[in-house]
């Protein structure tokens, strides 16, 4: 339980502070929130992970069955990644279908995982045209203080490194580990007042006027972004974002994404 | 549920998880885990993992669905893809809809509703992992949420299931259990009165079985509702003897 | 020392003495919220959450959320919504027309109001404080309500502390919302140490801890100048 500032006012003291040269809990424009991942929790699920940044909390199951391939890519497993807003997370969640925000948050955590090539979907393959495994991402939001994409990533990559294969389930015999080949890590910024702000929270979210998430690879790469918001951005500020973005990446995969 | 297989789920008069047959899983209680939610409890039974969060008293939406006397409760029971064997697909099917409505009036009788005409009291509950017993651990969270959401209240509501294995009858099935026992029966219960507010049954018991049966889960009931209360108590305990010893 | 009580504990054997927070079966009283039991005349359970309801003679900070002549529809951090009657500003003047209201307070305006009166429907009718209108001047924080008592003190032992040390005008209205003037440095010292008293407001010693907190806080200021 904390002080609030109301509602109407939260803008101007966001922007106030950071005009100031600070952020609520006395941050650092370029320092995250406490992080912590707690890998492999979900009995049921093949590879799991709870993902907490100060206080936003999202849990990533991944499920792995068998099922048919697409046609136009017949010997290759699948990927599907899902993200539910439910309503137990946040005030302005309501029960439903998807809408454009879980959509939005789905994609972009997948195109981290697709992207950068992280799963081996040849090894996937059982038999071509006829027999894959299917890789469910379920991404699972428990409370949203604001930055659910880095937080629902990491989950995401965090909960696939330790991916189980079901083989006896299905009465197969094969490798019952899948190595993931990449780790991609997203890193979202917001602009308020021209700063930038590494992950920012819900407060900053709402007073941002425009954020952007950029996803890269262990080798520095990039392997998705995605701009967010009402409001532009210059090619210098871009620039800076991405070296930030790849920068941070690097300090979060080498604390949190190393083998179990 | 399914009739009796050739499984043994009983042997030397031990379950197979090593339990007696009227003795609870373990239980694990935390309160106010989320931030953004009025009132949150995560508990775990067992195998299971729950999160229950309470929004409200707020403006009911759509407004026709408002009672002008008194505040309507909303309840959604809700398993995350990944908390069974085989993924769920997310969104309520016809289960999680009757578990809900089940759930909802389980506290009907406890909560004042009264005091709110015109608003909505939500309570969400996720399944993150489940392994049998999911609707009553559901409850005997959605109970310390609404506690600690300061929802005017009667009573808690406290949960369990008893059921028939290997033609025993006995408490807080497992997922094996359940899936290869005879009978299953969930009741919810005001502990202070003992009066039941949610009651089902599939599969098959005798009479006396039945009666067996509710007397097991009631006294269980009593033991939830002391740990309930208990980690209600300690919340506020617990905080003074963190800030005492800050002080040293 | 407090007693916590959880909705449906047994508190006392004497119904007449019950109160706020507890309700009576069969000649005894119960607790029906999460609370601490608080006996003096009557045995009341004073709530360790939940939202603010307004009550008679309450005085709250309300926003201006909309104007429905001859309504101004006030939030005052409840569920409800309470309204404000033109009349109630216009005394004295010219009769306020339909469509000039937001001329004397518009949307996202802050008021001082009194709560005068809350039928069953909870339809809340509020009366203008003087000084009521606070736009722009200061800082306005907003708290749990249940915690307000605590910023408050035992007879306002602590809002005199904090007046005092943070060199601030502070004034904390019934449904948690706070209203603080003073030089931005002083309004940050005071916002820290309400911070520090909701976070820590069930806690003993309080009221000593927070005068030290802002004593040593005055004195390595002091040594920082001096330097």
């Amino acid at each position: 339980m904390g002080l609030e500032i109301i509602a109407d006012i939260r803008k101007d003291y966001v922007c106030n502070l950071v005009r100031g040269g600070k952020r609520e809990e006395g941050r650092g424009f370029r320092e995250y929130r406490e992080i912590s991942v707690e890998r492999d929790i979900i009995k049921r699920a093949e590879g799991s992970a709870r993902v907490k940044i100060g206080d936003t909390e999202v849990l990533v199951g991944v499920k792995v069955e068998l099922g048919e391939p697409f046609s136009d890519t017949p010997d290759k497993g699948v990927i599907i990644t899902n993200a539910e807003l439910v309503p137990l997370a946040s005030p302005e969640f309501e029960s439903g279908p998807p809408n454009e925000n879980s959509v939005q948050l789905a994609r972009v955590v997948d195109r981290g995982i697709r992207e950068s090539k992280a799963i081996d979907l040849e090894k996937l393959c059982i038999e071509e045209g006829e027999k894959v495994w299917i890789v469910f991402i379920d991404v699972h939001v428990l409370d949203n203080d604001g930055n659910l994409v880095d937080a629902a990533a990491l989950g995401a990559i965090a909960a696939l490194l330790d991916i189980r294969i079901p083989n006896e389930r299905y009465g197969l015999t094969g490798e019952n580990t899948l190595p993931m080949r990449d780790t991609p890590v997203a890193v979202t910024m917001a602009e308020v007042e021209g700063n930038i702000l590494v992950d920012p929270n819900f407060n900053e979210e709402n007073a941002a006027t425009s954020r952007l998430t950029v996803i890269s690879n262990a080798d520095g790469s990039l392997s998705g972004m995605q701009k967010s918001g009402s409001g532009g951005l210059k090619e210098e500020e871009v620039v800076e974002m991405v070296e930030i973005g790849i920068e941070k990446a690097r300090e979060i995969r080498e604390k949190y994404l190393s083998p179990l | 549920m399914k009739e009796g297989t050739e499984r043994k789920l009983i042997i030397d008069g031990k379950r197979l998880d090593g339990r007696g047959f009227e003795e609870l899983r373990p239980i694990k209680i935390e309160i106010g885990v989320l931030k953004r939610a009025d009132g949150s409890c995560y508990l775990e039974v067992g195998d299971n993992k729950v999160i229950a969060a309470v929004y409200g008293p707020r403006e009911m939406h759509p407004r026709h669905a408002q009672d002008a006397k008194m505040a309507v409760i909303k309840y959604r029971y809700n398993m995350a893809p990944f908390s069974v064997d085989d993924r769920k697909r997310p969104g309520p099917d016809r289960r999680s809809v009757e578990i809900s409505k089940v759930s909802r009036e389980a506290f009907d009788p406890v909560i004042m509703k009264e005091y709110y005409p015109k608003m909505a009291i939500e309570v969400y509950v996720e399944m993150l992992q489940s392994d049998a017993g999911t609707r009553t651990a559901g409850i005997n969270a959605a109970s310390v949420a609404l506690a600690d959401a300061g929802i005017p209240m009667t009573d808690l509501v406290s949960s369990i299931a008893v059921g028939k294995i290997d033609g025993e009858v006995v408490l807080d099935l497992t997922g094996v259990e359940d899936n290869n026992g005879e009978a299953d029966m969930p009741i919810a219960m005001i502990a202070r009165t003992n009066t039941i507010t949610a009651l089902q049954m599939d599969g098959h018991l005798t009479k006396e079985e039945f009666k067996r049966g509710l007397k097991l889960a009631m006294g269980a009931c009593h033991q939830i509702y002391e740990l309930q209360r208990a980690a209600l108590i300690e919340r506020y305990s617990k905080s003074e003897g963190r800030e005492e010893k800050k002080r040293d | 020392m407090y007693k916590v009580v959880v909705p449906g504990d047994f508190i006392s054997e004497e119904a007449e003495r019950a109160g706020e927070g507890t309700y009576v079966e069969d000649g005894k009283v119960y607790a029906m919220s999460y609370g601490i039991v608080e006996e003096r005349e009557e045995i009341k359970v004073v709530a360790l959450s939940g939202k603010y309801m307004p009550a008679k003679g309450d005085v709250v900070i309300g926003r201006i959320a909309e104007i429905s002549f001859p309504f101004w529809i006030v939030d005052i951090a409840s569920p409800y919504e309470a309204r404000l009657h033109v009349s109630e500003f216009a005394e004295g003047r010219d009769k306020i027309e339909f469509g000039s209201m937001s001329r004397y307070l518009d949307v996202d305006d802050f008021i001082v109001a009194k709560v005068m009166d809350v039928n069953v429907l909870m339809r809340i009718e509020l009366a203008l404080k003087e000084e009521f209108k606070m736009s722009g001047v200061g800082r306005l924080v907003e708290i749990p309500h249940t915690k307000v008592p605590r910023v408050i003190g035992r007879s306002g032992s602590m809002i005199k502390t904090l007046k005092e040390k943070c060199n601030c005008f502070i004034f904390i209205a019934k449904n948690g919302r706070i209203w603080i003037k003073g030089s931005e440095a002083d309004m940050n010292l005071a916002s820290e140490v309400i911070l520090k008293i909701v976070n820590e407001a069930h806690t003993s010693g309080l009221t000593d801890r927070v005068t030290n907190f802002l004593d040593s806080f005055r004195r390595d200021k002091e040594k920082g100048e001096e330097k």
